[in-house]
């Protein structure tokens, strides 16, 4: 059972691997809070929805089911939504229309369909945080890549007296801007999806 | 035909109820949400008037370059200047712009509010001294700055690689120039 929860982080890993919800993880991987934030919005919606989904499975008919999934995930990406815009207006701003988008992202559509709607709800919600998890990680690795190389700073949450953001010296100066811009997300994408099937590729032969 | 009733049925309670939690979830967020908005604006209005009191908004166009105005009253109690909301067209969509304007035009400050341009680059407009390239222009027969070769080198240098914003900041400073001048000179 303890697979349903770690296959999302690495084997099945919803950016890298099944290449799933790719357009929010393009859009908001610019800076690392954002990331953050991004993650923790998806894991509350998939968490909420891959319990609800699993819980009426028996309830909600097969003929409706889709609109039934959008209207559970719809209502926990409003709750988000409206929570964020309220408790984390300066997250929420940043984060601008990609927050309402989590609607349509295709990891929770497809978990609700291919996972939860067949499963327990133990095994549902240990497959959304593990999927949830998995996701911030690899957006957060990206957001990682190009902050440091696209702006020179690793912005975090402010605590204290501390701004939240940290200055790379060299970087800072002079950085790649290109990394920080689209065409750089689909670069730093395009090269650690790379790098996994790579590693898929070595792993395989060796044991070849 | 009974099953079409029982399967919407079933859809619409799962409707309803989303509806309720929703309905609840907003009357609990909508207060805070409303005020931070406020307390964001008031933040915005204090550093772009300094010492001067602002008076009662007035929208202008909902839709437009020029959202609403706010008289700026002196000391003396006549009419200042203007500080106007404006909406500029960046590189990620539009960006709200509070700036304070003389009576003939003039920029005295200017700050950029919510915007979605991107970080280390048109995100940097978003830092006080990116708008001295505009304080002092706009006056009388002067115009606002709207291309990179109306600037200085160093600071056409600093805009590189974020002309969008620069361009949509300058242009929404430029409208706005224009619409206090004509108001200015109705108010004296």
């Amino acid at each position: 059972m303890i697979k349903e929860f770690t296959k999302g982080i690495l084997k099945e890993n919803p950016i890298f691997i099944i290449l799933l919800g790719l357009c929010p993880a393009l859009a908001v991987s610019t800076q690392v809070v954002n990331a953050l934030g991004m993650g923790a919005g998806v894991i509350f919606v998939l968490l909420g929805s891959n319990i609800f989904v699993s819980l009426l499975k028996d309830f909600i008919p097969e003929k409706v089911r889709i609109p039934s999934y959008i209207v559970i995930i719809a209502s926990f990406v409003t709750i988000v939504d409206l929570a964020m815009q309220a408790y984390l207006p300066s997250l929420s701003k940043s984060l601008g229309v990609f927050v309402k988008l989590i609607v349509v992202n295709c990891i929770i559509l497809g978990r609700a369909e291919a996972f939860a709607s067949k499963n327990t709800l133990a095994r549902s919600v240990l497959d959304a945080l593990g999927m949830g998890i998995g996701f911030t990680l690899g957006l957060v690795l990206i957001a990682l890549i190009r902050e440091v190389f696209g702006a020179g700073t690793i912005t975090i949450f402010p605590i204290g007296n501390f701004s939240g953001e940290i200055q790379i010296p060299g970087l800072y100066a002079a950085p790649a801007r290109v990394i920080g811009l689209s065409a750089g997300a689909l670069l730093v994408v395009g090269y650690l999806k790379g790098l996994f099937n790579w590693m898929e590729m070595r792993k395989k032969g060796g044991k070849a | 035909m009974k099953s079409i009733f029982a399967i919407g049925g079933k859809l619409a309670i799962i409707c309803a109820v989303a509806a309720i939690i929703l309905g609840f979830v907003n009357s609990v967020t909508e207060p805070k949400i409303e005020l931070n908005r406020k307390l964001e604006l008031e933040r915005a209005l204090a550093s772009v008037a300094g010492n001067a009191e602002v008076g009662e908004e007035t929208v202008v166009d909902a839709e437009g370059a020029v959202y609403s105005f706010f008289p700026v009253t002196g000391p003396d109690g006549s009419t200042s200047g203007y500080i106007l909301r404006l909406v500029g067209l960046g590189y990620g969509g539009d960006m709200n712009i509070l700036a304070n304007y003389a009576p003939d035009g003039e920029v005295a400050a200017v700050v950029l509010m919510e915007n979605q341009e991107t970080p280390g680059l048109g995100k940097k407009a978003e830092k006080p001294d990116y708008m001295n390239k505009f304080i002092g222009t706009g006056g009388g027969t002067g115009d606002v700055p709207v291309r990179k070769d109306q600037l200085s080198q160093g600071e056409a240098d600093a805009i590189t690689g974020a002309t969008v914003t620069f361009i949509g900041i300058a242009k929404a400073l430029h409208t706005g120039s224009a619409f206090v001048k004509e108001k200015g000179g109705a108010a004296k």
